[in-house]
C-alpha cells in the first residue's frame, strides 16, 4: 500500500506547452505521469482502522490525529494482528534516533515523584520545538536534578517516565544535591560543559528559581514567563499584561504553564548522557549559600486542607450517596480532596467550597473519582481538565460513566465500604 | 532580628497608578511577625505608592532617590551593603518574588542577593525564628500543597510566594504617623536600565491575548472499561489498580 503519490501540478506544468499566445496543454502526454513526488500516499482504511478504540458496544474512534503511544501501538497490534502496527505511518521509524545532533536544547524538568508532570511534557514539547527549528538536527536532552525521586526513576526505565516518548533524546542527571545553590553550580557545569543552543525552564516552583539564579551565574539574560513560542520568535507578556516583548528565541527561558504544546510523534531514544569531563567541575561557581541551609525537610501537602483548585486527587459524593461518614473517611483514606456536586451542597451535607462545576470550582487535579454523580453538563464543566476519571452510579446511561476512563454501574453504598476494607489491608 | 522588607515601583493593574504590590504587602505581614520594627526600602522616584506600606505594618521608609527607569539592583546592593556592615545589621531582606506592573521578571532579587553574596531562598509562605540564634525557618511553596521547610543561616534574601497569608489590614493613620527617609544615591550608580532584566534588545508593544492550551482530558483512556454489576470488592481493587496503575497514589506503602 504504498502507491507512489502523483503530484498533479507537476503533471501539468509537464504537459503545457509554451508556444506563442495562449498557454496550451499536451493531454495526450503520457509521460506525464512519471513526474510523483516521492512521499508514498496515505491509506485512510488503515488509519481509520488505526484509531478505533473500542469494538465492543458500538464502534468509537479515536481521530484526535494522535499518533500512537507504544503502549497503544502494542495493544493495537495484538488486537488486529492483520495490521502491523508500526506500519501506521509508512515510512517513519518506530523509534527516533538523533545520532549526531547538530545543536542541543535542555529542557529542565522535575518529574516529581519520578512522573512527568503536564507542565514537564510541555517544557519538552517547546525543546523539541526549538530542536526542530530551521535545519533541525539539534536534540533535546530532559535536565533532571538528582537527589529527589525523579534522579531515581530516570536511572531505571524511561519507559515508567516516558522521557522518550515525551521528546527527550537524551536524558542528563544533574548530581548537584538537593539544595538550590548545589543544583545551580552543577547545572552551571553542564550548561558549559555542553553549550546548548537554548534552555528552557518551566515557570513555577523550583524550575523558575533554577532559571534565575543560572541566569545571576552566568551574566546572562532570562527571558522569564514565555507565553508564545514559535521556531522564530518567543513572546512575553509584561506591565499586568498590557505590553508584550517579541524575541528570537533567546538561551535562556521560561515558560509559562499551557502554553506550549507537548511533543506526540514517534518516541524519542531518551539515551542516558554520560557526564563525562566536567562532572567535578560543579565547585567553579558554588556560592556561599550551600553552608548556609542547615536543614531540609519536605511537608507533604493535607489534601483534606487543600483546596480543590490546588489538589490532584479529588473524591466527589453525588446524590447517590448517603453514608457520607463513609464518604469522609474513604477521602481521608485515599489521601484525596474531598468534593461534591451541587445538588448535595444544596442539601447541606458538605460545604459550599466543595462544590465542583461550574458554579463551584474547576479543577485541575489529575484524577478524580465519582460517586453517585449523573454527570450534569454543569457538573462536567468542572472536571474536563481531569486526566483519569473514574465514576461509581447504579445507572448504565449516566453521562459520568460515559464520561469515566474507568465506569462501575454498582451502588456506591457498597463499594465505599469495600474500598476502605481494602485499603485497611494495604495500609497494615 | 531586623528586618527589611524591598518595595518595588508597582502599578496598579487597571489604573496603571502607582501602588503597593499585593505581595510586598504580604512580606511586610510576614515581617512585622519577626521584627517589631520593620523597615521598607524603594529605589525609585518618591514614596508614592509605596508610602501605603507604613498602614499596612511597617515603622518607617528609606527611599533611594533614583531616575525614572534606572536600574534599582546597584543602589539598592550599595545601600545594603552599607546596612549590613553597621551594629544592628538587617537579618532578613524580604521581596515578592515577581514585580507587578513593570518587566515581571523576577530577578532583582537574585541579582541583589548575588552583589551582597547572601543566600536567597525562593517562594517562602511562612517564616519563623529558628531554635539557634541567627537561624530562621523558611517555609517554601511547593505543587499540590507540599511544603518544604528549610532552616537557614541568616543573613539571607527571602522571596515571598502569593500563597503567603494574606497582608494585615490597612490603617490610614499609622500610614501618617510612619517616617519616611529619603536618601540620595551616588552618582556613579544611574541609569544603566534594563541590564540583565529580559527585556534584551526586543520592542515593547501592546499585549495581544493568546489563548492557553485547552486542558482536554477523556481520550487519553485508551480502551474503555466499563464493568457492569462487579461485586463490590472486585470494584474496589479495580478502582484501586486503576489509581495505582496511573501512578495518581501508591497504597500501602507511605510514600505516597
Ligand atoms: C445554572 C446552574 C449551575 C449549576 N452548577 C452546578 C455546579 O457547578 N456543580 C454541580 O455539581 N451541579 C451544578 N448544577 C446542577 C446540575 O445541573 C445537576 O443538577 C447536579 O450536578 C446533579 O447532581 P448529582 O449528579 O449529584 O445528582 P443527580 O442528578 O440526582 O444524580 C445522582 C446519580 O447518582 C446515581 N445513584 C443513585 N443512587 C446511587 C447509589 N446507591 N449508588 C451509586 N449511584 C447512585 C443515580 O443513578 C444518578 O446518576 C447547576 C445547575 C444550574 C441550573
Amino acid at each position: 500500500m504504498s502507491r507512489p503519490r502523483r503530484d498533479p501540478r507537476g503533471e501539468r506544468a509537464t504537459k503545457t506547452i509554451t508556444a506563442a499566445g495562449r498557454i496550451r496543454l499536451d493531454v495526450a502526454l503520457r509521460a506525464a505521469r512519471a513526474a510523483a513526488s516521492g512521499r508514498p500516499r496515505r491509506d485512510p482504511w488503515r488509519e481509520w482502522a488505526a484509531s478505533l478504540v473500542d469494538e465492543t458496544h458500538r464502534k468509537r474512534y479515536d481521530r484526535s490525529q494522535r499518533q500512537m503511544s507504544r503502549e497503544e501501538a502494542a495493544r493495537f497490534s495484538t488486537v488486529r494482528d492483520t495490521i502491523e502496527a508500526t506500519a501506521i505511518s509508512p515510512g517513519q521509524p518506530a523509534l527516533r534516533v538523533i545520532e549526531k545532533p547538530a545543536f542541543l536544547v535542555f529542557a529542565v524538568v522535575e518529574a516529581a515523584g519520578g512522573r512527568l508532570s503536564r507542565f514537564d511534557r510541555q517544557v519538552l514539547g517547546a525543546a523539541r520545538l526549538l530542536a526542530d527549528a530551521g535545519d533541525g538536527g539539534g536534540a533535546v536532552v530532559a535536565v533532571i536534578a538528582a537527589g529527589a525521586t525523579a534522579g531515581d526513576a530516570a536511572r531505571g526505565d524511561d519507559h515508567e517516565t516516558g522521557l522518550g516518548a515525551a521528546g527527550a533524546d537524551r536524558v542528563l542527571v544533574l548530581e548537584g544535591g538537593a539544595s538550590p545553590s548545589g543544583r545551580s553550580a552543577a547545572m552551571l557545569s553542564a550548561v558549559e560543559g555542553l553549550s546548548p543552543r537554548h534552555v528552557v525552564f518551566a515557570e513555577d516552583g523550583d524550575g523558575a528559581d533554577l532559571a534565575r539564579r543560572l541566569s545571576v551565574c552566568l551574566g546572562e539574560a532570562l527571558f522569564p514567563a514565555v507565553e508564545h513560542l514559535t521556531a522564530r520568535q518567543a513572546v512575553r507578556a509584561l506591565r499586568h499584561a498590557k505590553a508584550e516583548i517579541g524575541l528570537a528565541p533567546p538561551r535562556l527561558m521560561t515558560i509559562g504553564e499551557d502554553r506550549a504544546k507537548p511533543y506526540e510523534a514517534i518516541p524519542c531514544e531518551a539515551r542516558r548522557l554520560d557526564l563525562g569531563p566536567f562532572a567535578g567541575a560543579g565547585g567553579t561557581a558554588a556560592r556561599g549559600d550551600d553552608s548556609a541551609i542547615l536543614s531540609v525537610e519536605i511537608i507533604p501537602g493535607d489534601p483534606a486542607r487543600l483546596s480543590l483548585s490546588e489538589t490532584d486527587f479529588v473524591v466527589s459524593a453525588g446524590n447517590g450517596v448517603s453514608d457520607f461518614t463513609a464518604f469522609r473517611a474513604l477521602a481521608a483514606k485515599l489521601r484525596a480532596t474531598p468534593g461534591a456536586s451541587r445538588v448535595v451542597c444544596d442539601a447541606g451535607l458538605m460545604p459550599r467550597a466543595a462544590q465542583v462545576g461550574a458554579s463551584g470550582t474547576v479543577l485541575s487535579a489529575d484524577c478524580y473519582l465519582a460517586l453517585g454523580i449523573s454527570g450534569a453538563p454543569q457538573h462536567l464543566q468542572g472536571i474536563v481538565g481531569c486526566e483519569h476519571v473514574i465514576a461509581v452510579n447504579t445507572d448504565l446511561h449516566a453521562a459520568m460513566i460515559e464520561r469515566a476512563g474507568l465506569a462501575i454501574v454498582a451502588d456506591a453504598q457498597r463499594v465505599m465500604p469495600a474500598l476502605l476494607k481494602l485499603l485497611g489491608e494495604a495500609g497494615a | 532580628m531586623k528586618t527589611v522588607v524591598l518595595l518595588s515601583d508597582a502599578r496598579h493593574a487597571i489604573s496603571g497608578r502607582a501602588t503597593l504590590s499585593g505581595l510586598e504587602a504580604r512580606a511586610i505581614s510576614l515581617a512585622a511577625a519577626l521584627d517589631p520594627a520593620p523597615r521598607g526600602l524603594h529605589a525609585g522616584g518618591g514614596a508614592e505608592g509605596v508610602s501605603a506600606g507604613l498602614g499596612h505594618g511597617l515603622q518607617g521608609l528609606d527611599v533611594l532617590d533614583l531616575p525614572e527607569g534606572a536600574d534599582p539592583v546597584p543602589a539598592l546592593a550599595a545601600h545594603l551593603q552599607a546596612a549590613l556592615g553597621k551594629n544592628d545589621a538587617p537579618g532578613i531582606v524580604l521581596a515578592g518574588r515577581r514585580g507587578e506592573g513593570g518587566l515581571e521578571t523576577g530577578l532583582v532579587p537574585y541579582l541583589l542577593a548575588d552583589a551582597l553574596g547572601l543566600p536567597i531562598l525562593a517562594d517562602a509562605v511562612a517564616l519563623r525564628q529558628g531554635e539557634a540564634a541567627g537561624t530562621l525557618v523558611v517555609d517554601q511553596a511547593m505543587q499540590k500543597g507540599a511544603r518544604r521547610r528549610v532552616t537557614i543561616r541568616l543573613p539571607a534574601v527571602v522571596t515571598v510566594h502569593p500563597l503567603a497569608p494574606p497582608p494585615r489590614p490597612f490603617a490610614y493613620a499609622k500610614m501618617r504617623r510612619g517616617e519616611i527617609r529619603f536618601l540620595p544615591t551616588a552618582e556613579a550608580i544611574g541609569d544603566t536600565a534594563g541590564g540583565g532584566n529580559g527585556s534584551g534588545s526586543g520592542e515593547e508593544r501592546p499585549h495581544r491575548a493568546r489563548p492557553k492550551l485547552m486542558r482536554t482530558g477523556g481520550t487519553a483512556a485508551g480502551a474503555h472499561n466499563l464493568h457492569v454489576g462487579p461485586e463490590p470488592e472486585e470494584a474496589a481493587r479495580l478502582i484501586l489498580d486503576y489509581l495505582e496503575a496511573n501512578g495518581i497514589r501508591r497504597y500501602g506503602d507511605t510514600r505516597g
